[in-house]
């Protein structure tokens, strides 16, 4: 009798799993009712550090802030396109002078903003002239003045050639002159493709589909966002109640029953810097800079030889990365030549050939210099730290000695100066390589690593003077290797790239995500950029 | 006679435990310093493994070995909680006598000092302290031992109360002995007891709250092997069912913090002349 009870009470037990195993009994139910009615709501899960602090007001770095991204309430003037050159949003055409310092843009004159007022070069002009105030998040400096020309023409003035300001423009999004103060942030007017519907601190965010909005309707009428930790957010994609949670490689390898893994190709790179200096000197205020053994330039090419990315991705990433060869892979001003191949015999010869000897424990040395550093990563950030461990092993194999250490980001900025720090960066501006590579203005090196190459810095110079956008992407190119100088492997190489990490999304069968342009560094809104062509299938 | 039989035997018993005890965390501490390199290991062929033969508390994500990482940083734990319930006491120890013997206006500063320390929440204070001297080694030295001090400064100072009050004290201050001469020769003696004990109660304490704050991320650095770090680290991979990087360093964890306390209590006992004939 017993024995027979309990029986059965395992035999449902194991049905019970089974079916929690292949999805749940309620799934078909559910995917019955949304045929029914076609879905037209979603919910995404993005990190805690993706909320606003600061609400939705591009002032503070919404869209145009430390990690780039369509705004969704407001409007830009230009868009990045699939491809990532320059494409219209309310811009209908855009003009520079000869000497690169004035633009000239005219505006669709059919927008309204959602309280019903039209968009007016006003507009654009005050917000461009506010965020060049008050923007502590974004550049804006270039920026003397915005004017209105008329109804739908506006002028830029530049205090200096700013050729891709268009990229500027497409991180901007529009606010009303007549509805902008201290609130904008948590109650702002757009003239976007969604409302604000309700924003609570901390916990969600509800976005509603404009129904003014002057392009195409969007498809997807409500977007919830929630802000979660990683885990969280698997546990909450686990359950069932979420569409789309965002996740990472240490997760990649279970399986959440009705939802597959979809994974975005990215500039979201993470490479580390060799300041390119013998030690020695400080700063004006007292930061040692310059490392004896990352100087030799010879050492720095062993090092980009020697690390194995491929074998780099599959250990730390399971496979979801690509490798890596400059701050800008695959962008339109990214120069290919930047590409090699691991080669750690290659590697160890140019060690030798450097003086470089192995000594006595295997580690080089030269002059009494031993071939070693150490290598910082920011605490708490599990990927970097596994990236820095396996470039410690990588190297070791060719006889440098890696230190891997910890670091907060309060004292990582001046310890860089002299040791390779694991960075993050990948944006869709070409303006990333003028800050990582050009001389800093008014300072003898670049600003994050000691390294100066005045044949460098005039190709960067030269590109921001550039008439147009289409030249200005081939001096980028020749900024990074110009057939005699540059900052590749034949070149100077001041910093290594190792590895586009994938943007990983937890997606629920039947979501259609529309197509992801390459997703820049940070892993939040970008992948709503286009929610309003996402589609339930 | 059997009763004496059954006292010797316990206190027979007591000793062998107390050696065991004694052995093992010697044991963890022995290990922790041959193993400072292995710790830091890292081989990615070997991630993400359950426990097996080779690798007995399984291996993180990125592949070092949890065994040898767990014993390296109980080890450092140990040795962290070592010195600062030493430096504790010894802080204790001199509030303790200096509030009794340096008159009146020392005691009071003394006894502010006290329930100030006392009347701040510990893990707040030792955040400050740590936060304050940089983090890292120094930092979590530092802030773990200036705020395990007050309490047993408390009950050192009642007891040289009761002790100035005795007469061979009063006997040898009669005679002209220095209040210093006094303290040392004639007091503190008295108060080994509590203090042998008080110091080592101090070392679960001081190591619980090593773990804490590190975990915090207010401590050691985070490429330590720390049982803080440890189990800091794993809580991000819980939840996906990776249970061996948080249970058996909290196990280890908890079995020292109670070996310790095991080791206080017992020596309390031995030494303790009021409990001679249990």
């Amino acid at each position: 009798m017993t024995a027979a009870v309990i029986t059965a009470g395992l035999a449902l037990g194991l049905f019970g799993c089974g079916a929690a195993g292949t999805g749940p009994a309620a799934g078909p139910n559910t995917r019955k009712e949304q045929s029914e009615t076609p879905k037209e709501s979603v919910i995404v899960v993005m990190g805690p550090s993706s909320e606003p602090e600061s609400g939705f007001d591009p002032a503070y770095g919404w869209g145009a802030g430390e990690h780039v991204h369509e705004p969704l309430i407001q409007s830009t003037l230009t868009v990045t396109t699939a491809d990532l050159k320059i494409g219209y949003d309310l811009a209908v055409e855009m003009e520079t002078s000869g000497d690169g310092l004035v633009w000239t843009v005219k505006l669709r004159d059919d927008v309204k903003f959602s309280d019903g007022e039209p968009l007016t070069a006003e507009d654009v002009a005050f917000t461009y002239n506010t965020l060049r105030d008050t923007s502590s998040v974004n550049d804006f400096t270039m920026l003397k003045e915005a004017k209105a020309l008329d109804e739908a023409t506006v002028e830029f003035t530049l205090n200096r050639p700013y050729s891709i300001w268009p990229y500027t423009m497409a991180i901007t999004g529009i606010v009303p002159e007549h509805a902008y103060g201290p609130d904008y942030g948590s109650h702002p007017i757009g003239s976007g493709r969604y409302l604000l519907k309700q924003w609570d601190k901390g916990q969600q965010v509800i976005l509603e589909a404009n129904p003014d909005y002057y392009g195409e309707a969007p498809k997807m009428k409500k977007v919830t966002i929630l802000f979660m930790d990683e885990d969280a957010a698997y546990a909450a994609a686990l359950s069932g109640q979420v569409d789309l949670a965002y996740t990472s490689a240490a997760f990649s390898e279970q399986t959440v029953p009705g939802f597959s893994l979809f994974s975005c190709e990215t500039v979201d790179n993470r490479g580390f810097n060799l300041p390119a200096t013998p030690a020695g000197e400080t700063d004006e205020n007292g930061v040692a800079l310059g490392n004896d053994f990352t100087a030799d330039i010879q050492v720095r090419r062993a090092i980009n030889l020697a690390i194995n990315r491929e074998e780099m991705i599959e250990h730390v990433l399971n496979g979801h990365g690509t490798a890596a060869y400059s701050v800008c892979d695959k962008m339109p001003w990214y120069n290919p030549t930047a590409e090699l191949s691991y080669d750690s015999e290659l590697a160890v010869s140019l060690l030798e050939e450097a003086g470089w000897k192995p000594g006595a424990d295997g580690i080089r040395e030269r002059d009494g210099v031993r071939a070693a550093f150490q290598m910082l990563y920011p605490a708490g950030d599990s990927v970097r730290q596994a990236l820095c461990e396996d470039t410690a092993n990588q190297l070791a194999a060719v006889g440098i000695d890696v230190t891997v250490e910890g670091v907060g980001w309060d004292t990582a900025y001046d310890r860089a100066q002299s040791a390779p720090l694991m960075w993050g960066w990948g944006a869709h501006t070409p303006m990333e390589l003028y800050n990582i590579y050009h001389t800093k203005p008014g300072g003898t090196y670049a600003e994050y690593s000691p390294y100066a190459n005045e044949a460098v810095d005039a190709l960067m110079d030269a590109a921001l003077a550039s008439n147009s956008l289409e030249e200005s992407y081939e001096l980028w190119k020749k900024a990074q290797w110009d057939g005699r100088t540059g900052i590749t492997q034949a070149g100077d190489l001041p910093w290594i790239w190792l590895v586009n990490i994938d943007h990983l999304y937890w997606v629920k069968d039947g979501l259609k995500v529309a197509d992801q342009k390459l997703h820049p560094h940070g892993h939040g809104w970008t992948i709503v950029n286009n929610v309003d062509q996402w589609v339930w299938e | 006679m059997t009763g004496t039989k059954k006292t010797g035997s316990r206190r027979l018993t007591m000793l062998v435990l107390l050696a065991f005890a004694v052995v093992f965390l010697g044991a963890v501490v022995w290990l922790g310093e041959i193993w400072q390199e292995e710790a830091l290991v890292t081989d990615f062929t070997r991630k993400n493994l359950a426990p097996c033969q080779t690798h007995p508390f399984g291996t993180d994500w990125m592949g070092r070995d949890m065994f040898v990482r767990t014993v390296t940083g109980l080890s450092m734990s140990i040795r962290i909680g070592l010195l600062t319930a030493c430096i504790s006491a010894g802080i204790a120890f001199l509030m303790g006598l200096a509030a009794a013997v340096m008159g009146r206006l020392a005691d009071g500063i003394i006894g502010m000092l006290i329930d100030l320390v006392l009347g701040i929440p510990h893990m707040l204070l030792l955040i400050l302290i740590s936060f304050a001297c940089g983090r890292g080694f120094f930092g979590v030295v530092a802030g773990v031992s200036l705020t395990h001090w007050a309490s047993l400064a408390r009950l050192l100072r009642g007891e040289v109360l009761q002790l100035k009050e005795s007469q061979y004290v009063k006997i040898a201050e009669r005679l002209g002995k220095g209040r210093f001469y006094v303290a040392f020769w004639h007091m503190a003696p008295n108060l080994l007891p509590q203090f042998v004990t008080g110091l080592i109660l101090l070392f679960p304490h001081a190591i619980l709250h090593e773990a804490s704050i590190t975990f915090l991320g207010f401590g050691l650095s985070p490429e330590q092997p720390a049982v803080g770090n440890i189990l800091s680290e794993s809580m991000r991979y819980l939840v996906t069912g990776k249970w061996w990087l948080a249970l058996f360093p909290g196990l280890l964890l908890v079995a020292a913090v109670l070996l310790f306390h095991y080791i206080g209590q017992t020596a309390c006992r031995l030494i303790d002349p009021g409990s001679a004939h249990e």
